[in-house]
């Protein structure tokens, strides 16, 4: 664990401690599974953003996809009477062909991914109201669906959001840190010139963040759909993509690229959960939950950057004073 | 026996001529300085051989055999290999990893060797895992590299607290990976400070001691009467001088470079 994933740990405890000392129900366990259930949706998505942002691109349209896919999930399961499995590998398919897209105009066509991705959250938003007439998905009254409960289901309390964001978490932990791939994707993100003289296929490299972030986003659509059973298609998601940016950004990842850590996104996630708890719990007018939001990240980021400047200019003075001679001076700025 | 024999290469944009007919031939051992003025087509002519662009016309030829190069992963397995300019590292990441980028060892693969062949044609490609670093491996490599190079830069390190120096040891270091048998830099010396350029030099003569062909391009008229053995002189994409350095002097090649001496 970094240095940073650590001091957003502290940050997280700290915030909790805080919340607890007001309000107890913070850790009733009916708040701890509802809130781990939140991070688990929020983190499926907010690690698929990661993928995506590491190479120095964004997904601005997972709000939308997760609205787009919800509605066609709901759609095919609860009226057209398609058996929920099926539907399932349908609507995965359907986001890694719509990652697919996205990737293909950004490193085809050398689209920005700003551009690609911004027109994608207007694509699918239009196409998720058109697509039900704006009138809300939703199953059937009575119907019931075996199996399908498994989206929304606790097993031993523990809601299976976040189980299987830990899977999620530890397989992409492995592949961002541990392999090839993961390499390829900071290379990619940082200097996309020199991973091409080096000879990685970075076209594919890009592409393929896109499609898995495409992947995960259309996973956590489904469990989103199952959480909410009913989705609007005009309000289910917005701003989502945001979340997600702001816990990769929380979690110390760079939006130029080639810099960031899956421990990092997911703890950027809880946060994120936390305060949305904080603002229920100490009786914060609901209004105000972006307002607090975006203060706590923009002191968090604040911080971490002064910090870090401070830290650098130690390092360099002391290094200065070691040798005689001055190193090649860090940026000025880190980066985030 | 020539390494590297170059044959009439010439190199069009469009309508633009970047290179005319340029011959040149390499012998194992030999530092060859190619120096010219901004746009004379020096670069053009490394990336050629570097297999980052295709020549209009002309023919390479490689230990005497006629040979086409597909990209720089081609050229690499043909032991040909580049410094570049911008020195094409990721400063995010280790001194390791830069040098392992694009063949990195993994437990599937754990020499350089079998890191550049395709997944399909290494030991063990049925393991069902994605390829994972051997981050030890590569530590432990990297390390002998540097030492080889008796260099002090350390493989963990980031390649963006480094100086200019150190990095153009890694730039270096990559290049003995697989042992080459021809090492293109380009301007290695252009973007690091006095003292340190003495460092990259002295690189350059332990590349040559091991009967690498090295082509140095320079802008620095100095460095390359220090490390080469011949030079040769471009302006506007034509060869205009081919001569040992000892039969130069600074001066001819300002001229030269210039146009102030037509040809020599």
């Amino acid at each position: 664990m970094k240095k940073k994933d650590l001091g957003l740990l502290v940050l997280i405890l700290v915030v909790g401690l805080g919340v607890y000392l007001q309000n107890p129900l913070f850790l009733s366990p009916n708040n701890i599974a509802n809130t781990a259930n939140l991070i688990g949706l929020f983190g499926l998505f907010a690690i698929a953003q990661g993928f995506v942002i590491i190479t120095g691109g964004i997904d601005l349209s997972a709000g939308s996809m997760i609205a787009l896919l919800g509605v066609l999930f709901v759609d095919i399961v609860g009226n057209r009477g398609v058996p929920w499995p099926i539907a399932f590998v349908i609507v995965i398919i359907l986001g890694l062909l719509l990652g697919l897209a996205h990737g293909l105009l950004i490193t085809r066509l050398k689209m920005p991914p700003f551009v690609v991705t911004l027109c994608g959250l207007l694509i699918y938003r239009g196409v998720a109201r058109g697509y039900t007439g704006d009138a809300t998905a939703g199953f059937p009254f009575g119907s019931t669906y075996p199996g399908l409960d498994f989206f929304t289901a606790r097993i031993y309390g523990v809601p299976t959001s976040i189980l299987l964001l830990l899977v999620v978490a530890a397989i992409a932990w492995v592949v961002l840190h541990r392999s090839v791939f993961g390499r390829y994707l900071f290379a990619v993100g940082k200097n996309e010139e020199a991973a091409r003289f080096s000879g990685i296929r970075t076209n594919l490299v890009i592409g393929a963040a896109y499609v898995i972030c495409a992947g995960l986003t259309a996973l956590a659509a489904i469990f989103f759909a199952m959480y909410t059973r009913s989705v609007s298609p005009s309000s289910h998601g917005n701003f989502y993509e945001l979340y997600a940016i702001a816990a990769a950004v929380l979690g110390g990842f760079s939006l130029r690229g080639g810099e960031g850590s899956i421990i990092g996104v997911v703890l950027g996630a809880i946060l994120l959960q936390v305060l949305q708890n904080l603002v229920n719990l100490l009786g914060i007018p609901s209004s105000l939950n972006f307002a607090v939001m975006g203060t706590v990240i923009l002191v968090g980021v604040l911080v971490d950057q002064q910090w870090g400047a401070y830290r650098a200019r130690r390092l360099l003075a002391g290094s200065a004073r070691e040798s005689g001679a001055k190193p090649t001076p860090p940026d000025p700025v880190p980066e985030r | 026996m020539a390494v590297l024999e170059l044959e009439d290469i010439s190199k069009q944009y469009g309508a633009i001529t970047a290179l005319t007919n340029i011959s040149l031939t390499l012998e194992a051992g030999q530092v060859v300085g190619l120096v010219g003025d901004n746009g004379a087509g020096k670069t053009t002519l490394v990336k050629i051989i570097a297999g980052n662009f295709h020549p209009t016309s002309g023919h390479i030829r490689l230990n005497g055999e006629p040979v086409s190069l597909h990209g720089p992963k081609d050229a690499r397995s043909k032991g040909i290999e580049i410094v570049y300019q911008d020195l094409a590292l990721a400063d995010n990441l280790t001194a390791a990893a830069n040098i392992f980028l694009g063949r990195e060892l993994t437990l599937t693969a754990r020499t350089p060797e079998e890191a550049e062949r395709p997944w399909y044609r290494r030991r063990r490609w049925w393991l069902p895992v994605p390829e994972i670093l051997d981050y030890r491996g590569m530590y432990k490599r990297a390390g002998e590299l540097f030492m080889e190079l008796k260099s002090e830069t350390r493989p963990r390190d980031l390649v963006r607290r480094m100086s200019g120096g150190q990095r153009q040891a890694v730039a270096i270091a990559r290049t003995r990976l697989s042992n080459p048998r021809i090492v293109l830099m380009d301007e290695p010396t252009a973007a690091i400070s006095v003292r340190q350029v003495a460092e990259v030099l002295s690189l350059i003569r332990r590349l040559r001691d091991q009967g690498i062909a090295i082509i140095l391009i320079s802008h620095r008229i100095p460095d390359v009467f220090a490390v080469c053995d011949r030079l040769v002189v471009l302006r506007r994409g034509e060869k205009v001088a081919d001569k040992n350095v000892a039969d130069s002097s600074p001066e001819e090649v300002t001229g030269l470079i210039t146009g102030a001496i037509e040809r020599a």
